[in-house]
Order: C-alpha cells, then structure tokens, then sequence
C-alpha cells in the first residue's frame, strides 16, 4: 500500500499558493531535470501541487486515493516514446478519469497526439510553450469557476461545527482542491443533496471507521463499546449541521428554484472504490483534519462537493443573518 | 415528575439531549421521528414538553406538532424545536402551529437548562 509518505512534492521552497483559488495534485511522470524544473514553476504558477513517485510504485499509487488532477506525462519517460506509450495505456485502463497531458519532442504540434494515443492521452504540449499546458489544464482541471466567498466559507461554516460535534479536538482544515479521481476515502461516507437556484448536486463526508469508533470508544459513555451505527448516527448528524449551515447561508429560498427537478443515480462500487455522479467534471474538496491535543493523534475528515446537476456561478449568492431579528446558534428564541 | 419527550430521527442527538436533561434531574422519553413522537405523546399524558428536530423521515416536526393541536386536541404540551433550519419561513410556520420557541443546532443545555425546567414543570 503506497502512503502519502511515497509521494514526493515538486514545488519551489517558500512558494505560496493562491490561497482564494482551489489547488489540484498532478502526478509528474518526467525523467528530463530540466523539464521537472519548468513544471514545478508552472505549478508555482497555476495553483498545482506537482507530486511524484517511483516508477516501481507507480501501479499501487494509482490504486491509493491521492486526490489527483492530472497526470503529466513525458513522451520518452521511462526511456523511450514506447515505453511511455505502454505506461499511458495502462493509466487509462486503471483510472480513465484522470486526464493525462504529454509533453511531446520539441517541434511536434500542440495537440498532435502520438500514434495510437488519441483516446488515452487528452491533451499535448511541447517544452517552452506552456502556454498550451495552460490551456489543456484550465479545460479539465480548472474548468468550474467558484466563487472566492463560497470557497472561503465553506470551510468557515464547517470548521465550527466539527468543532462542536468534537469538541475535545482542535479543528484544521487543508487548502481545498480540485480534483478529478474517483476513490473513495475510507471506508464509511454520508451523501446529501444540495438544491439552490444556483446550483444544484451533492456534498459528502467521506471517513475511515476505525480511527472514529476509536475516538467515540474514548468518550466515556454508559452504552458499552462503539459500533457502526453509532458512527453512522455520528455522520449522518454531522452532515446534517454542515448541510443546514451550508442551506443557511448559499441557498435562501429554495421555493423560488426555477429548474426542474432532475436527478441522477449516484453509483457507488465501495469494493472497488468507486464513485460516480454521472458527470466528469472536478470536485471540490476539502480536508479537516482533528487532532486530539493530548495525544496528538489526527482523524481526517474529507468534504467534497460535486455540483453536477446544475452550475451558474454568475448567480451566486450570500444571504446574510440580519443582527437581532434571530438567536444565534444554541439559543432559545421564544415566541 | 413532569415529562420531556426528546423528538429527533438522529441517535447521536437523542442521547445528546435527553443524556443532559436526565444528568440535571429531568425525566426524559425519546421518539425517532414525528410518528412515534405522536404515539408516545398520545401514550404518556404527563409530557409537558416535547423538544423536537424538523427534518426528520415518516413525519416532520412541524407536520407533527399541528397534528398534536389538531388531532389529539392538545394545546397545552409546551413545543421548542431543535433543529438546523432557520428561515423565517419555517419559524412563521412553527409559531402558527403553537410552537413555543425555536433553536438552530448545535444544543447548548447550561444556555437553556432554567427555561426547559419551567416549560416543563
């Protein structure tokens, strides 16, 4: 099993992230030093996180939930234009989510794709003309714009109740990230639906359950040891509070929803960790990770929210709380 | 002693709410949605107050609480709602069926502990 650990970062020390904008991992297959130099500029530059790993890990890396982009592919990685030809393939036929982007010999034209490859690899670039990489990443990663506020707030009205829900653990939560794989974190995930006159489609809470019944068998309770039901309550509450905040603040008066009610089947293959929301567009996800002061153990909790049913960010919208004409949270508002 | 009945579909709230309420000398009966809060309600005539969540499956608590004025005639059992929704929609909705008062999730017992024991009592 390939951990976090086997993933080497290529960005430049003390760069910074724009932090108002989602990040997205890429997977950088490239044997040229010169060239692991310019992506890690690009990256510096557009918001990515490059990552790496041996070629030897590469299989059981892809296996792992990573939170990818894309894929960055050299046309002689491995040694020869065929030996990475035979890599692409098999990174297609394992994830044919993920996006792979070659950058081919100089002077071969952006967009022309090496034989055979049309169907595996999405999009071409050549060394010195990122301009085009640029272009094939805004049109499979960063293809959804969303709104700085709502980026920003998600993770605002999220952190406090985690907070409440686990209130003897401190809160963090990671810069949120686009991305496009399809496994699934952990072994246990809430799904509910999130339905506004601007935006239509699901947000999920992904878990593993071993280290929350740990964390719920440390509470002293009477009721005897912690099961999954218990940890299905838990979730499924805790979606409940986020869902509510997240309806209180972007979704206002949802009787004024104007689109018709169309749905679609959420697949969800949990032996082969698969998910789908019948669209192949990004995610936007967040990580929270809870750390017991005392111990300093950690739980990660991942939030990811699929906007696929409907998507206009030009009509975005905050609501805001009038100060005095309501409670705040946990008080009694008596009539 | 004078009765709560805790209504939510959520385990984790239940024994939340009803967990603190017994520990402060209350005598607390639970409900799993608005169906089973009308029957317990109906089956337990000491229940003074019944502190109920909104969305919940096979009946709403707000469906339930008119149904509590309605059909069972009762318009004395003292209703608050502990719930995530705040749209003045909703609480104008709540108000016409007799709720008493009204808090947005998450539940803070110490802020509202004196003020269940009157309602209850």
């Amino acid at each position: 099993m390939v951990n976090s650990s086997s993933f080497e970062c290529c960005r430049k020390q003390g760069s910074k992230l724009n932090e108002n904008k989602p990040v997205s991992k890429v997977l950088v297959l490239e044997d040229c030093p010169a060239h692991v130099e310019a992506i890690r500029n690009f990256c510096d530059e557009n918001n990515l996180i490059g990552v790496k790993v041996t070629r030897s890990r590469l299989a059981s890396a892809l296996r792992s939930n990573f939170d990818l982009g894309a894929i960055f592919l050299a046309e002689s990685y491995g040694g020869s234009s065929e030996e990475s030809a035979g890599i692409a393939r098999k990174i297609h036929a394992a994830r044919p989510e993920l996006p792979i982007i070659m950058r081919r010999q100089t002077g071969a034209m952006p967009n022309d794709f090496p034989p055979g490859l049309d169907a595996v690899v999405c999009g071409t670039y050549v060394a010195g003309d990122m301009a085009s990489l640029r272009k094939v990443i805004d049109e499979y990663i960063f293809n959804c714009e969303y709104p700085n506020a709502l980026v920003r707030g998600i993770s605002e009205l999220t952190s406090p109740v985690l907070g409440s829900v686990f209130s003897d653990m401190g809160v963090a939560v990671d810069a949120p990230c686009l991305v496009r794989d399809r496994i699934i974190f952990g072994e246990v995930f809430s799904l509910i639906p999130l339905e506004s006159t601007w935006c239509r489609g699901y947000m999920m809470i992904q878990a593993e359950e071993e280290p929350i019944l740990d964390l719920l068998n440390r509470r002293e309770t009477s009721q005897g040891a912690a099961d999954f039901r218990d940890l299905n309550s838990l979730l499924g509450e805790l979606t409940n509070l986020i869902w509510g905040a997240f309806k209180n603040r972007y979704v206002g008066d949802a009787d004024a929803l104007s689109h018709s009610q169309v749905q679609v089947p959420l697949l969800i293959n949990h032996k082969q960790k698969y998910i789908s929301f019948g669209s192949e567009s990004p995610h936007l996800c967040f990580t929270y990770r809870l750390k017991d002061e005392q111990s300093g153990r950690t739980v990660k909790l991942h939030q990811r929210f699929a906007f696929s049913l409907s998507w206009s960010p030009e009509d975005f919208r905050e609501f805001e709380q009038v100060a005095g004409e309501t409670a705040g949270a946990g008080e009694l508002d008596l009539f | 002693m004078s009765k709560i009945l805790v209504v939510d579909d959520s385990s984790t709230v239940r024994d939340e709410v009803a967990g603190f309420l017994r520990k402060n000398g209350l005598d607390v009966d639970t409900a799993v949605d608005g169906k089973d809060g009308l029957t317990k309600l109906k089956g337990s005539p000491g229940i003074k107050l019944v502190i109920s969540d909104v969305n919940m499956p096979n009946m709403d608590g707000l469906t339930m609480v008119e149904k509590i004025r309605g059909e069972l005639g009762n318009s004395t059992v003292n209703v608050i709602m502990l719930t995530t929704e705040s749209s003045p929609a909703m609480k104008e909705r709540g108000k016409a069926a007799g709720v008493k008062g009204w808090i947005v999730k998450p539940f803070k017992g110490d802020a509202v502990l004196e003020t269940f024991r009157k309602l209850a009592s």
